[in-house]
């Protein structure tokens, strides 16, 4: 009998512990591989493969000006995602929950679409739509810091980038609109707002949890994306943090990954650290993204 | 009092509110759409350029159902898909959402955060942590942590089981998806069931057959689908995993390798955006069907404010 | 301003919410809408704010048609049930906001902040939040906020339903009060009758859409046009009963069954006399117990209401209510004899239910 309820008490945390482990020890293995000189599974080795070996050399990347030049591209990339998207979801988002205009259904359906609808599938062919939209003065390739928004430009990664986020980002913003009461926007349009102000003053600072949860996942989308950047930018080892390991990871024999894990976590500590301070506001995403649904 | 609004209000609010919004819809959704359609039907190449290609019509399609290796692309991915879902996306998560309700309230919460990290970890970092974990002796740690114990022979794993790890890489992160949905689906069982069934005396075991699968089924449905979807379209972590290589292309990938990979050399534009069409075209009905079935129209409110 | 409500009419889809509706509102005055939720009466408030566009009908404000007016060019305020207070701004915010948008001068909204603070007694609680305050205190921030602008039209959608019995009855006395300082034509809109009756200048008695009476609460007290109205209208709600209209040498009679009857004075001569089934109405504190004579009944509950206690007992086939003075000590099973004020008495038409005595 005791040895039953032991068993009931403790089997469910030992088989949580066995199937999560790989995630657990591939977290690990990064922390300490990017502070030695080799690892051999989890174990910090020398060059002779004695144990230690403990080092920061690993770290010398960030002496390189590649390193920030991707960095920096990358930051630029996330953070205008996250306002693209924060501030394109929030007006579409907007009009779908709260103003009455023919073919709202029609737009909520599309909304709903778009949202399930795979988009990765249209890559190639948006390939084709950067090409034109270089050919566009100004616009295409001669902006300044994002280039443009044509191919090859890191304007042209962010629009695409924000485009393909705008299905979850406008159903999530028209679910967080669609809590906040009527009477309050009826409050403020009696006050004497147009719809727009009302949109500005009253609105938008009621959904500021939404709008939180929003950002961060925009920027953490942002931070971490691979296929886009990869697909429209040529210099691969020269666009973002992401496509720079992949060079690097690419390159690498397993001897020297610990100099790769330390670009890798280079890339995963702002991820991290949001993650740990904002996971209330990020599975509110997960679960609002969803919950359209459920 | 005057019929004209000041101050920017007026009939056509909506449509400013919207116009951002369309835009990038346009160019970045029903635009690509039209274009992958349109291409398919041509001979466009690096060799044709933008200039020299011709329409020839289903001649792509032909081609594809001639080809080769469409079977064997096709083989592969219906199996990465099934192994996936079925051993991942619906197991291993039906399985999480189990095991973290129903221990400690805390601890659960806590696996769970730790089973989101994959899918909010950047993907070749994400990855790069797998090919370490598949990579040879003495490094990988595989090998150093069960291979060398059990005294088998070591190997680079990736190439050995490249299979075994694209469902791996993939299902790790897709796994997140039904736990959530699962886990809040069981947390949302009222308790008085919970306790009606304990005071039955039926097992946990017992309680999950006949209480939690019964109200997990819309939910499961709902993964079922969405994930089939997904992963059927999905390649990021298998360009960075392998690129295809081991025999690890799957339809996506060969498309995207067709129309984008600079290795090849020529870019067949056509046949790229020919196998493309095939999924963009499943990716709508499924969509479509999706909003139906699911009925999200009963989710629309109608506005309490119709003034202008 | 007057107001003129012209066959205003609302459908959403398919439902009539609002049915042609006629009312006219006069400078100056307050008017109730009273109806059980779900009547009808927010839609046609909020028609007249300008949120919702009328179906069909006019609404004219000083005889000028706004129905196509947004909500901001009909100088109105308005106070919700749910406060509606913005939660970002402090309470100076909340109060000036309407002057903000109007783009006036920082020291005018100071000054009338301070005016309008003051005459709410708010004065205090400038710099809190909404969260911060109590919902009585909240409701006089909206009443404010609704009054700075001074609006040619006040309108109120049950704004003191969630406030607690006792808050409600004193802002009861303040907001009419406030009305009649002001002299802003008001509407409020409320499902409490007691409200209606003792702060409206004319109550507008709305059910499924349709408009049942407009009259003093006098009126609509004494004279109930209608079923519904008598039901509706009055605490403890008027005993109803089946009666059966005799005329026998030269007197008419409601018959209650099982041999008890009723004459009717000369003064509530019936429209029409209906020989036959109506239904007959009477208020319970219109019907007397412990006299000499009348019709003797047996007491099958009593409830004690504090000043009064509410009697049921049966009367023929019918069950009768009504008050007797506690000093009474009446208690189940005792025997007494009521006597009935027929001057205060009631006829409906069973099939109608229109009254007999008035239109």
């Amino acid at each position: 009998m005791r040895f039953k309820i032991f068993f009931s008490r403790f089997v469910p945390y030992l088989l949580l512990i066995v199937v999560t482990l790989p995630i657990i020890i591939g977290y690990v293995w990064i922390l300490i591989s990017t502070f030695s000189t080799r690892t051999y599974g989890l174990l910090p080795v020398d060059k002779a493969g004695r144990p230690g070996g403990w080092t920061l050399s690993n770290w010398s990347f960030l002496s390189k000006p590649e390193i920030w030049m991707v960095t920096s591209n990358t930051f630029i990339l996330a953070s205008g995602l996250t306002i693209g998207v924060v501030v394109v979801s929030m007006m579409a988002g907007y009009a779908l929950s709260r103003i009455k205009f023919p073919g709202r259904k029609a737009f909520l359906s599309l909304t709903l679409i778009l949202h399930a609808f795979p988009t990765v599938t249209l890559l190639i062919a948006i390939y084709f739509v950067l090409r034109w939209i270089s050919v566009i003065p100004v616009l295409g390739r001669g902006l300044p810091i994002i280039g443009g928004f044509g191919y090859n430009t890191l304007g042209g990664v962010i629009l695409v980038s924000l485009a393909l986020q705008l299905p979850l980002g406008i159903w999530l913003m028209k679910g967080f609109f669609d809590n906040v009461s009527w009477d309050m926007e009826r409050a403020a349009l009696i006050d004497g707002c147009s719809r727009f102000r009302t949109w500005r003053e009253v609105m938008v600072p009621q959904i500021r949890p939404g709008i939180a949860a929003l950002s961060i996942f925009s920027f953490i989308q942002g931070w971490g994306s691979f296929i886009i950047p990869y697909s429209y930018m040529v210099n691969a080892n020269r666009a973002t943090i992401a496509t720079y390991l992949n060079n690097l990871l690419s390159e690498t024999a397993p001897t020297n990954y610990s100099m790769v894990a330390a670009v890798g976590l280079f890339q995963l500590l702002p991820v991290l650290v949001f993650y740990i301070f904002t996971q209330k506001y990020l599975l509110s995403i997960f679960a609002g993204g969803v919950k359209g649904a459920a | 009092m005057t019929e004209k609004t000041t101050g920017g209000g007026g009939k056509y609010d909506w449509f400013w509110f919207l116009l951002p919004a369309l835009i990038l819809v346009v160019i970045f959704f029903f635009l690509p759409i039209i274009i992958t359609f349109f291409i398919s039907g041509t001979n466009m190449s690096t060799a044709t350029g933008f200039q020299n290609w011709k329409w020839i019509g289903l001649k792509n399609y032909q081609r594809i159902s001639s080809h080769p290796e469409t079977l064997e692309h096709l083989w592969l991915t219906v199996k990465y898909v099934a192994f996936t879902l079925v051993f991942f996306n619906l197991g291993m998560s039906l399985v999480i959402a189990l095991l973290t309700t129903h221990i400690s309230r805390g601890v659960g919460f806590l696996f769970r955060a730790v089973w989101l990290l994959p899918r909010i970890t950047p993907v070749v970092v994400y990855v790069m942590m797998w090919r370490f974990i598949a990579a040879d002796a003495p490094y990988g740690i595989l090998n150093q942590i069960i291979i060398k114990p059990l005294g088998l022979k070591t190997a680079n794993w990736l190439p050995m089981a490249p299979f075994l790890f694209i469902v791996l890489v993939n299902g790790f992160i897709g796994a997140s998806f039904g736990m959530i949905l699962f886990s809040s689906a069981i947390e949302s069982i009222p308790k008085d069931l919970m306790m009606a069934s304990l005071v039955d005396g039926s097992s946990y075991l017992q309680r999950i057959r006949y209480l939690i699968i019964p109200h997990l089924r819309w939910p499961l449905l709902f993964v079922t689908t969405f994930q089939t979807l997904s992963l059927m379209t999905s390649f990021e972590q298998i360009l960075v995993l392998t690129d295809g290589a081991y025999n690890t292309e799957v339809w996506a990938l060969w498309a995207y390798h067709k129309a984008l990979s600079t290795y090849s050399g020529n870019l067949q534009w056509g046949f790229g955006t020919a196998l493309a069409a095939i999924l963009v075209t499943i990716g709508i009905v499924m969509a479509v069907i999706y909003m139906r079935y699911f009925k999200f129209e009963e989710l629309v409110q109608e506005p309490k404010i119709e003034t202008q | 301003m007057k107001v003129d409500i012209v066959n205003l009419t609302k459908k959403f889809g398919g439902i009539i919410a609002v049915d042609s509706i006629n009312l006219d509102i006069k400078d100056g005055e307050f008017v109730a809408f009273l109806g059980p939720s779900g009547c009808g009466k927010t839609t046609t408030l909020l028609m007249i704010a300008g949120i919702y566009k009328p179906t069909d009908g006019d609404i004219l404000f000083d005889g000028k048609r706004v129905n196509n007016f947004p909500p901001k060019d009909r100088d109105i305020g308005m106070v919700f049930q749910s406060y509606a207070l913005y939660p970002h701004m402090s309470v100076f915010q909340n109060l000036t906001y309407p002057l903000l948008i109007k783009k006036r001068p920082r020291e005018e909204m100071k000054k009338e902040a301070q005016r309008v603070a003051d005459m709410m007694g708010i004065g205090h609680l400038l710099k809190r939040r909404p969260g911060q305050l109590s919902g009585g205190q909240q409701q006089r921030v909206a009443l404010g906020r609704a009054l700075i602008k001074k609006p040619r039209l006040l309108l109120f959608d049950e704004p003191l339903s969630n406030l607690d019995a006792r808050l409600r009855i004193s802002m009861r006395g303040e907001i009419k009060k406030l009305q009649k300082d002001l002299g802003i034509t008001s509407i409020y809109v409320t499902h409490d009758q007691i409200e209606a009756l003792t702060m409206a200048d004319r109550i507008a008695v709305i059910k499924d859409g349709v408009l049942q009476a407009y009259t003093d609460p006098e009126d609509l007290h004494d004279r109930p046009k209608t079923l519904f109205i008598a039901e509706f209208i009055g605490n403890p709600p008027m005993n109803l009963f089946d009666v059966e209209i005799k005329s026998e040498a030269g007197r008419v009679y409601a018959n209650l069954g099982n041999g008890a009857r009723l004459a009717i004075p000369e003064s509530r001569k019936l429209k029409k006399l209906v020989e036959g089934k109506v239904k007959m109405g009477i208020r319970p504190q219109d019907i007397h117990a412990g006299s000499e004579d009348g019709i003797s009944t047996e007491i099958a509950l009593v409830e004690p209401m504090g000043r009064d206690d509410l009697i049921v007992s049966k009367v023929g086939n019918a069950e009768v209510h009504f008050l007797v003075d506690p000093i009474m000590k009446l208690r189940m099973g005792d025997r007494i004899k009521l006597r009935f004020d027929m001057e205060k008495s009631q006829f409906f038409d069973i099939k109608t239910e229109l009254s007999l005595l008035w239109d």
